[in-house]
């Protein structure tokens, strides 16, 4: 196993991490957005991350990084209802949608999307310190 | 009592008859159309290959700069290979370096 085979899996989970990030702040960013209809409210993306079958992963491990696959997919969740009557949105009813976005689970996927992001780092710099230590072997200290 | 002067032409005239046919038993080994690639060659490709992948992190760092290109975090990754491709041929260099001196300070 190449010693770059290490770095190209940290690589992959971090562009999956970064990638989850990115939806993250997507979600809260049209937190607020209100839609015409209910059906055309900006429904919340979530990252779906699949494993790599085993044969995958051991080409991987083998040299060729072929990365976690990773999905954008919308949720399927109900608009928030707000009972906003002078909206220009506003419904009969005069009720606003807003985007089902769910604060608090927004905020811990960011969260452990950072901590994994970490690991990842961590992970690939403790490949490139025991490469390091190799090199040093045989070597007048 | 002269001692007769030992001449190199003539030992060497004296040794490589006698050494002929063992060489001709390697005889098909022998010609080499065109000359093998040496040590040299080998050194200078491995240079090469590192300075390609230090011309290629310096243009990747370049398009991260103008806010283009790969990803930050993939070219830090090219960043730490591209040191330890160099450190690799720096070690590579002083064990040779070493080898030499070591050969240097036999006595002949």
């Amino acid at each position: 196993m190449d010693y770059r085979a290490a770095f190209q899996i940290s690589a992959a989970g971090m562009a999956a991490e970064k990638l989850r990030l990115d939806v993250t702040a997507l979600n809260l960013a049209n937190m607020h957005v209100a839609g015409s209809s209910a059906e055309q409210v900006y429904r919340p993306q979530r990252v779906i991350t699949q494993t790599v079958s085993f044969s995958q992963q051991f080409g991987r491990l083998a040299g060729n990084a072929a990365g976690v696959q990773t999905t954008v997919v919308p949720q399927n969740v109900a608009p928030r209802m707000v009972y906003e009557p002078g909206h220009p949105y506003a419904n009969a009813k005069g009720m606003v949608a807003y985007p089902g976005v769910d604060n608090v689970t927004e905020m811990v996927t960011l969260n452990t999307a950072l901590r994994a992001y970490e690991a990842n780092v961590t992970a690939m710099n403790a490949a490139r310190t025991m490469a390091a230590r190799a090199l040093e072997i045989g070597g007048q200290q | 009592m002269s001692i007769e002067p030992v001449s190199l032409t003539a030992s060497l005239s004296a040794i490589l008859p006698a050494s002929t046919p063992a060489l001709d038993a390697f005889a098909p080994l022998a010609p080499v159309q065109h000359p093998a690639p040496g040590f040299g060659d080998m050194i200078a490709r491995c240079v090469g290959s590192v300075n390609d992948e230090l011309v290629k992190v310096d243009n990747e760092v370049r398009q991260v700069a103008a806010g283009a290109g790969p990803s930050l975090h993939e070219v830090m990754i090219h960043l730490e290979e591209a040191r330890l491709s160099f450190q690799l041929l720096a070690q590579v260099r002083n064990r040779l370096l070493d080898a030499y001196q070591e050969v240097m300070r036999m006595q002949v």
